[in-house]
């Protein structure tokens, strides 16, 4: 858990991590700060707001949003990581609250909010910096066990509430029935190919996604799994337009991301300088 | 190099954060979150049941019928489908989304008519059989 990363990884989580806040805050998930406008008689506080009695949300909330977007723009430059790290950690889960305290919780953000939470504790960390961290290896390792955990426990989800016999049932059918594409509709009159699929689902997030969590001697195999998931999201996007972005960003943690800083310092080959 | 006090601070907080996400998925809901189940798609629909597929539909002050969209009044279909029990019950709560809907677009003309409409597709072996029905479930008049 302790296992050294260099500090450069998280300099580079942060920038990514830090501007995805305000893509999020802003551009993908709009219907966030439109609570403010729907009467409090709608709002249903999770146990976090109640036990923190959090007010209902209201005009404040339009200022909670643009000063969660200049801390995340600001705390992308690697400035004061610390202190608006944990500034965008906080305001981020009230940021979430206020999303999910209208009868919906969505479950791509686990992840995410983890990795918020503790690329703080890292301190300064500059995209230079190959040097090994011990506080930056278990930043990592805590996020990569939040990334596999929603995959590993929404399996056990499905026992809980599908029963053993989910693989059998008729989800798939639903979401493609409700959430339909023009590439997954079709599937619809080949039921037993979602069907298969419930399979394969429930089989990666048991058998598959814990192996993201190994250190393998060959890094492509790691390059691999990543790469598996991240095709696994588009495909969800694409048959039943749902993606976990916040997810995504996490899932990059796993990722030896140091490496691309450093040959980005390398001098560029001249045939690539030669116009096409 | 981190400290023997920040490693142990860091293995607390790990121990504690996965505790309660474990507790979470076995005992807790959507309520505990951050620490509820992925419970997304987590339910088991019948091969040979029923899809239930919610709108909102509103007839405005010009006379007009209309499919309200999620950015009209700010909450989400699965929002409305999580409080449609409320809805039920209590039908004049409908009349929050058209407060909702003033407040977000004053431009717009209000609406006097608000429904909650549940389409029901029915299955058999997993494949709609292209029979379904529709069912307002609730309806507020200005």
């Amino acid at each position: 858990m302790f296992r050294p990363v260099p500090l450069a990884r998280i300099a580079i989580l942060r920038t990514i991590a830090y501007l995805f806040v305000p893509v999020d805050v802003l551009l993908t998930t709009p219907w966030v700060v439109q609570h403010a406008h729907v009467p409090g008689s709608l709002y249903e506080p999770l146990l976090l707001g109640r036990l923190l009695h959090l007010p209902t949300p209201g005009g404040w909330v339009e200022v909670l949003r643009w000063v969660l977007v200049a801390a995340a723009s600001v705390a992308a430059t690697g400035r004061l990581p610390r202190l608006l790290g944990t500034a965008v950690a906080v305001l981020y889960l009230e940021w979430m609250l206020v999303a999910f305290s209208y009868g919906k919780v969505d479950h791509d953000r686990f992840g995410f909010l983890v990795l918020l939470a503790v690329l703080p504790t890292v301190g300064a960390a500059r995209r230079t910096d190959r040097s090994g961290s011990d506080a930056a290896g278990w930043a990592v390792a805590v996020t990569g066990i939040a990334v596999v955990a929603t995959y590993f426990l929404s399996a056990f989800a499905k026992l809980r509430f599908g029963g053993l016999d989910w693989v059998d049932g008729a989800t798939l059918t639903r979401a493609v029935v409700r959430r339909g594409t023009a590439l997954s509709t079709p599937l619809l009159d080949h039921a037993w190919v979602l069907h298969v699929f419930q399979y394969v689902l429930v089989g990666v997030e048991l058998l598959l996604s814990p192996l993201l969590l190994v250190r393998w001697r060959d890094q492509r195999i790691t390059y691999l799994l990543v790469g598996g998931f991240y095709g696994f999201h588009v495909m969800t996007f694409l048959t039943i337009s749902i993606v976990f972005l916040p997810h995504c960003v996490a899932l990059l943690a796993l990722l030896p991301l140091e490496r691309f800083a450093v040959r980005r310092g390398k001098p560029i080959p001249q045939r690539e300088l030669v116009p096409t | 190099m981190l400290t023997a006090a920040g490693r142990r601070a860091r293995v607390v907080v790990t121990v504690l954060v996965f505790g309660l996400l474990l507790a979470g998925t076995a005992f807790g809901d959507d309520d505990a979150f951050p620490f509820g189940p992925f419970r997304m798609y987590s339910t088991r629909d019948d091969p040979d049941g029923l899809v239930v597929s919610t709108r909102v539909e509103a007839v405005d002050r010009t006379g007009r019928l209309l499919v309200v969209p999620d950015t009209a009044t700010g909450l989400r279909r699965a929002e409305i489908e999580g409080q449609v029990g409320r809805f039920r019950a209590d039908p004049a709560l409908l009349a929050e989304l058209s407060r909702a809907h003033d407040r977000l677009h004053p431009d717009e003309p209000a609406y006097d008519l608000v429904r909650v409409v549940e389409r029901r597709y029915r299955l058999r072996d997993s494949r709609p059989t292209g029979e379904q029905a529709e069912q307002v479930v609730a309806e507020w008049r200005r």
